[in-house]
């Protein structure tokens, strides 16, 4: 551990720990824009110059120089303050003088510096550099003139995503960034880079020149787009949400964010319910009021024929609150696998992704069985990348995906669980964190037991180790499991029993044809396949437009928090419940949100606490594997939800990025 | 124009007051284009400054001031305009009646006089319909 002194104050900092890394320890603010803690050191803008004795009689860059027993650094010297200055002035040599028309304008590294570090004036007198726009596809907007040769975006996407899209040509001052041959960048976290970019010559398309940093509201909330839970912040103005950006958390997304997640927004102003639809004789949805709703529910008589199915992105308190109702009427139909998966839930061990993200960059052997990862979780498989670099080998088994790192693939069988290849069985019995990555497409097709089967063969439950995973698709599922959304056969067993009444908790992936006799009542945001199908449409909020508790699929309880209002006579799902229950007269144990969530938690105990569910051991299992994944359940990734559905901008991904793909490929 | 509506309304021209006041107190300076009558009192006011108005030729607007005359009743200079003023250009447009209250006038947009529909703002959502 060297000791060096910064300041003339002296500290220890660990082995390997660089210069810079040393005066942020010391509390120490060093300016900086190609440093980033999370990619590779470039060293190549210069602004953390700092004074380094003994060295050079220069200033050193402090990012890339290793810290070692007995420096002597000092931050504060005036030929640092010169040094800062003289690299500022040469940064903005080329760059335009355009913040107030540039988007990054309020939250920009390279204003705030040179605000702090800068001289103050130019004495340049020659013409900038302008580079000529690059097209970097339908969701980052690119002014390159205002880049300043950072490289965070290209390393970025050579490091994290995995895919050599972004590079630079040229050099020195001529030196300019782009995509390949000008294609738009076709990864799921391509728009990081925006959030990576130090200024404005990487900014967001769908948002640019909405709004400005300070007048939004920030909200911190959980991202539904997928079961990863990535902490995200909505940015809102007034009664709409305009960017969702994400937090940093290291044990859920670091500080990434997947495209979806993140450019679903504008799916939140379109297709939105906004009031009470009825169903008439003739078959038409007819505008009414909340009573006459209520009134045709009352009058349907459920009694206690009446079930519940959970959407993939409901809280856990709207699934709660319609599980309060339906037991008060003496039903316990609840489910919320909609696409009629029926895996095993009596113990929620089995079916939790037990290693944890940040424990699966430990793994040295994967097993991927039936997950197309890039596509249901792409932050989990920037995780696997990871792994992967530390040394991990992954094997898939399943139709062919396009990994960001070498894997083998085992083909489409399961029956090859039965009989595993030798180099698979070999690693396993060496790894010391061996782990299982099962995805919806494997528990389809009954993969679950086999698995568990293997898990416990290989022991890969061991001392601090749990390598099971069951990577799911819904933001709601693990909760849903933990409140009692499971029946045994699964949504089979809710159709059977012929519900008079059905409420659809924003549950848009069902086959509503099944249901032919029943009630249907929709409770949900968006006129998506549930409205349509639907007898009785009650609307309720999004994500952003309630408070709520979320489980994410490695059993992580993490809160959200209400950012905006829900709009027109829509209202929180909750409070629908509620009144529902009284026209139903019953009492289902709570008037307000707090008592809500008071009783919620002194049924499900778990759910109070912020943090990793502990389910306990894995199960036993076993039974052969059978059956062919002929495909991903993932179609489209950026149209899985209706949020996404109705944004125009992921139809424009969509289009663009997915369909224009194929085309080209099939073409080739 | 009859004594009795002379008598009995204020919108047209001066009231019997204000035209009695103006024949005593005032001079009559000049009449513009539109037949308005310019005054200003033969004494000073009891700030010392001469006081000015102008009897209208009809309906009481203060927009049928042309732009001349504004200015020598609002004190900006004491000449009056046809001896002080360089003739009108020719791009000078002719004077356009005040259309406030008349069907003739002006809607912001989003009005619903003017179709109800306004520019997309912050908020705006669009709503779902069974048929779309």
């Amino acid at each position: 551990m060297p000791k060096v002194t910064v300041d003339g104050a002296e500290i220890e900092v660990p082995a390997g720990a660089t210069v810079l890394q040393a005066c942020e320890a010391a509390g120490k603010e060093i300016p900086r824009f190609c440093y980033h803690e999370r990619l590779s050191i470039a060293g190549n803008c210069r602004m953390c110059l700092v004074e380094v004795k003994p060295g050079p009689p220069k200033p050193q860059a402090s990012c890339a120089l290793p810290a070692t027993d007995g420096q002597e650094i000092r931050t504060d010297s005036e030929m640092v303050k010169k040094a800062r200055e003289g690299v500022m002035e040469f940064l903005l040599i080329n760059h335009p003088l355009d913040c107030p028309i540039c988007d990054q304008g309020g939250e920009c590294d390279l204003q705030d510096q040179s605000v702090a570090y800068g001289r103050g004036a130019s004495r340049y007198d020659e013409n900038k550099r302008a580079v000529t726009e690059k097209y970097m596809g339908p969701l980052i907007k690119t002014v390159m003139t205002r880049c300043i040769h950072c490289t965070r975006c290209v390393r970025f996407s050579e490091e994290i995503a995995g895919v050599d899209e972004i590079g630079a040509l040229y050099r020195g001052e001529n030196m300019q960034i782009t995509t390949y041959l000008e294609r738009a960048a076709q990864h799921e976290l391509s728009a990081n880079v925006i959030d990576l970019c130090p200024v404005g010559a990487l900014t967001s398309r769908p948002y640019a020149f909405e709004a400005r940093p300070w007048e939004l509201k920030k909200t911190l909330s959980i991202d539904v787009s997928d079961a990863v839970g990535s902490n995200v912040r909505v940015d809102s103005r007034g009664r709409e949400v305009l960017r969702i950006l994400p937090r940093v958390n290291d044990d859920v997304n670091e500080e990434w964010l997947s495209d979806k997640a993140r450019y679903q927004v504008d799916g939140l102003t379109r297709r939105r319910l906004d009031k009470v639809w009825i169903r008439n004789k003739a078959g038409k949805l007819e505008s009414a009021n909340w009573s006459e709703a209520f009134s045709i529910i009352a009058k349907a008589k459920p009694g206690s024929s009446i079930a519940a199915i959970a959407g993939d992105l409901v809280d856990c308190e709207t699934m709660f609150a319609a599980k309060q109702l339906v037991n008060a009427l003496g039903s316990d139909l609840l489910e919320g696998r909609q696409t009629g998966l029926d895996y095993d839930v009596s113990n929620l061990a089995a079916v939790n992704f037990n290693s944890t993200f940040a424990g699966i960059e430990t793994a040295d052997v994967i097993l991927i069985v039936g997950s197309q990862v890039r596509w249901e979780a792409p932050l989990v498989n920037v995780r696997l990348r990871k792994a992967v670099k530390n040394g991990a080998k992954v094997f898939v088994i399943g139709p062919e995906w396009e990994t960001t790192y070498p894997a083998t693939f085992l083909g489409n069988d399961l029956g090859i669980l039965n009989d595993l290849p030798a180099d698979l069985v070999s690693s396993f019995e060496k790894a010391e964190r061996p782990a299982i990555v099962l995805g919806g497409a494997g528990l389809a097709k009954g993969a679950l037991a086999p698995l568990i089967g293997l898990a416990n063969k290989f022991r890969l439950a061991r001392d601090g180790w749990n390598g099971f995973n069951v990577l799911h698709m819904a933001a709601s599922r693990m909760g849903g499991l933990m409140l009692g959304y499971k029946q045994s056969a699964g949504i089979k067993d809710i159709i059977a029993a012929h519900p008079k009444v059905l409420l659809a908790l924003g549950a848009d992936e069902v086959d509503f044809s099944a249901f032919e006799g029943s009630l249907k009542v929709y409770i949900g945001h968006h006129g998506d396949n549930g409205a349509h199908a639907a007898d009785i449409i009650l609307p309720a909020a999004a994500y952003t437009e309630k408070d709520g508790t979320y489980v994410n699929t490695e059993g992580r309880v993490q809160y959200a928090e209400k950012a905006i209002f829900a709009p027109g006579d829509a209202r929180e799902d909750w409070t629908i419940i509620r009144a529902l229950a009284d026209t139903l007269g019953v009492s289902i144990g709570f008037d307000s949100f707090a008592e809500l969530q008071a009783t919620m938690i002194a049924e499900v105990p778990a759910l109070g606490e912020e943090g990793l569910v502990d389910y306990g051991a894995l199960p036993s299992g076993g039974g052969n594997a059978s059956g062919v994944i002929e495909a991903y359940p993932i179609k489209d990734f950026y149209m899985t939800n209706p949020i996404a559905r109705a944004s125009e901008t992921m139809q424009r991904c969509s289009a663009e990025l997915l369909q224009a793909g194929q085309f080209a490929e099939a073409a080739e | 124009m009859g004594i009795l509506s002379k008598i009995f309304t204020w919108w047209d021209g001066g009231t019997i007051g204000t035209l009695i006041n103006s024949a005593l107190t005032g001079e009559q300076v000049g009449t513009d284009a539109q037949g308005n009558r310019y005054f200003r009192s033969k004494k000073p006011g009891p700030l010392g400054r001469e006081r000015r108005w102008v009897l209208y030729n009809g309906i009481n607007d203060s927009s049928r001031v042309p732009a001349e005359w504004h200015g020598w009743l609002h004190g900006a200079f004491d000449d009056v305009p046809e001896s002080h003023l360089p003739p009108p250009k020719i791009w000078e447009v002719e004077y356009t009646p005040n259309a406030t209250g008349t069907p003739q006038a002006y809607r912001p947009q989003g009005a619903l006089e003017r179709g109800g529909k306004r520019a997309a703002a912050t908020g705006d959502y669009e709503a779902w319909a069974p048929d779309s």
